[in-house]
């Protein structure tokens, strides 16, 4: 136990942080990342709150709905504790920490979509996925490199800033320039898309070989193009694919 | 290469695996469907049956993203399962995979994501009911037993998981073995068909990246790759 008015130990900040990566096992569209909150927080709550009644007014504070990007919510996690450390001791009201997760979810949420979901994610994966015919295997692996290098980085240090700053937090998140950043990452997963499509036909068209083969290559370039249109005309995927599939099957069943 | 039901129990748990990472615990992308195809091509013989499944599932899947409470289509079902079954097909016919095979299982097995989807949805219900159960807990005081309601959640995943991979790796078995009685025509037919899927899945990419001028960047991409094949080809004669 944690005498009152002192802050948390390092191992329990760890301990929280380390059970915040299963911040979504229990995801429900009730209460959406309560559950996986109450977990992460627990450990610190324990030490924070030593009057079992004080402990489940804590815990229930924290059952309410949550939902944000689950890495980003490290930020919220550590402000949780930055507050519920200044709670335990006397120095804040109790609505200040249910303020701060309302006011930052939201907002945090569209922050961490639109850089790690959006972009990161989509750049990294067309571009090893382009890799994949000159890396084999190793393109999976660069895959999960160049990606956790950035997320658990970014993770571990917005939870450090959660824990440092409290609200401050969005200033220091705002310095970050996430927005712009991953503008570029978004071109970087179009261009890669491109050269997957430009090598996928060649190579197969080469491994057809002859009048056949050039056919195939200029065929898929075509039909690459043209998905491209159908698609952002919001044809769907799965009917386009079918059917590329059966126009590609029957021309090479004849040939 | 001998296959039995070792390979389906090791389908069904690497299926399980990247499920629980996809959404109840870190999301390391594990479950992307280049590094989870890999992975059941790895463990099942069949590495190129993985690679070329998962990259094109990869591409296919690109722009998807749990934004909010939206569930999205599962595409790491949709690529462990596809790639469980495509490999033990290949396995079956006693040679690598090919992209005849490969076209067959995505045609078979991509709809997946949908019934990954619906499962999904099932789990969040189960979910629910156990979040209600946490608060009951936490106002009775029983605050330990509240709190670890949240790894009661991680269960089902991992139960319907690896049935799900599981019956994707026996399905592919048993298709396997009529694969040699498809007509030669119907291979090569099978066979074009696969870098014609991949060429809507990249379009579906570009489509997905939500990049500003993504045709353009597309076009830079593809005429990059394309003049550089080209240069290699007369490079080498």
């Amino acid at each position: 136990m944690i005498a009152p008015g002192t802050h948390l130990p390092r191992s329990v900040k760890v301990r929280v942080f380390l059970r915040s990566l299963l911040l979504q096992a229990s995801w429900n569209p009730r209460g959406m990342q309560n559950l996986g909150l109450v977990y992460a927080l627990y450990p610190a709550l324990e030490g924070l709150y030593p009057d079992p009644q004080a402990r489940r007014a804590a815990v229930q504070r924290h059952l309410t709905f949550f939902n944000t990007h689950p890495y980003v919510a490290a930020a919220i996690v550590g402000g949780v504790l930055y507050h519920e450390e200044r709670i335990a001791a006397g120095e804040e009201d109790a609505r200040r920490v249910t303020e701060f997760k309302s006011a930052l979810m939201g907002p945090l949420a569209a922050l961490g979509d639109g850089f790690f979901w959006l972009s990161l994610r989509p750049a990294a994966g067309a571009f090893c996925a382009a890799l994949v015919p000159f890396l084999g295997a190793w393109a999976a692996v660069l895959f999960l490199v160049l990606y956790n290098v950035v997320h658990l980085t970014l993770r571990a240090q917005l939870f450090r800033m959660g824990l440092q700053l409290g609200d401050r937090l969005v200033e220091a998140v705002a310095r970050a320039r996430l927005p712009s950043r991953g503008a570029r990452l978004r071109a970087v997963a179009a261009a890669s898309a491109g050269a997957a499509a430009a090598y996928l036909a060649f190579a197969f068209g080469a491994q057809q070989g002859g009048v056949g083969g050039w056919l195939m290559a200029g065929g898929c370039l075509a039909l690459g193009a043209l998905s491209y249109v159908l698609v952002a005309r919001k044809v769907p995927t799965a009917a386009l694919t079918v059917l590329a599939a059966l126009l590609a099957g029957c021309l090479g069943a004849w040939l | 290469m001998h296959v039995g039901w070792g390979h389906v129990a090791l389908a069904g748990a690497w299926g399980a695996l990247v499920s629980l990472e996809r959404r109840a615990f870190l999301q390391a992308m594990f479950s992307r469907p280049l590094v989870a195809a890999t992975g059941m091509g790895l463990l099942l013989g069949q590495l190129q049956t993985g690679l070329y499944l998962g990259m094109i599932l990869e591409l296919f899947y690109l722009g998807t993203a749990s934004l909010g409470a939206a569930l999205p289509e599962n595409d790491t079902l949709a690529a462990s399962g596809t790639t469980a079954a495509a490999a033990m097909m290949a396995s079956q016919t006693g040679g690598g995979g090919t992209p005849a095979i490969w076209s067959l299982s995505l045609l078979l097995f991509a709809g997946l994501g949908l019934l990954g989807r619906a499962v999904d949805h099932k789990v969040e219900a189960h979910a629910a009911v156990l979040s209600a159960h946490g608060l009951e807990l936490a106002e009775h005081g029983e605050l330990e037993r509240a709190v670890r309601q949240n790894l009661w959640g991680i269960w089902p995943y991992a139960v319907v998981y690896f049935v799900l991979n599981a019956a994707c790796a026996g399905l592919g078995l048993w298709i396997g073995s009529f694969l040699a009685d498809l007509p030669l025509v119907a291979l090569r037919g099978l066979a074009w068909a696969f870098p014609a899927m991949a060429s809507v899945a990249a379009a579906t990419a570009a489509q997905g990246s939500h990049a500003r001028n993504a045709a353009l960047w597309a076009v830079v991409g593809g005429a990059l790759m394309t003049g550089g094949t080209l240069v290699l080809a007369w490079v080498q004669g």
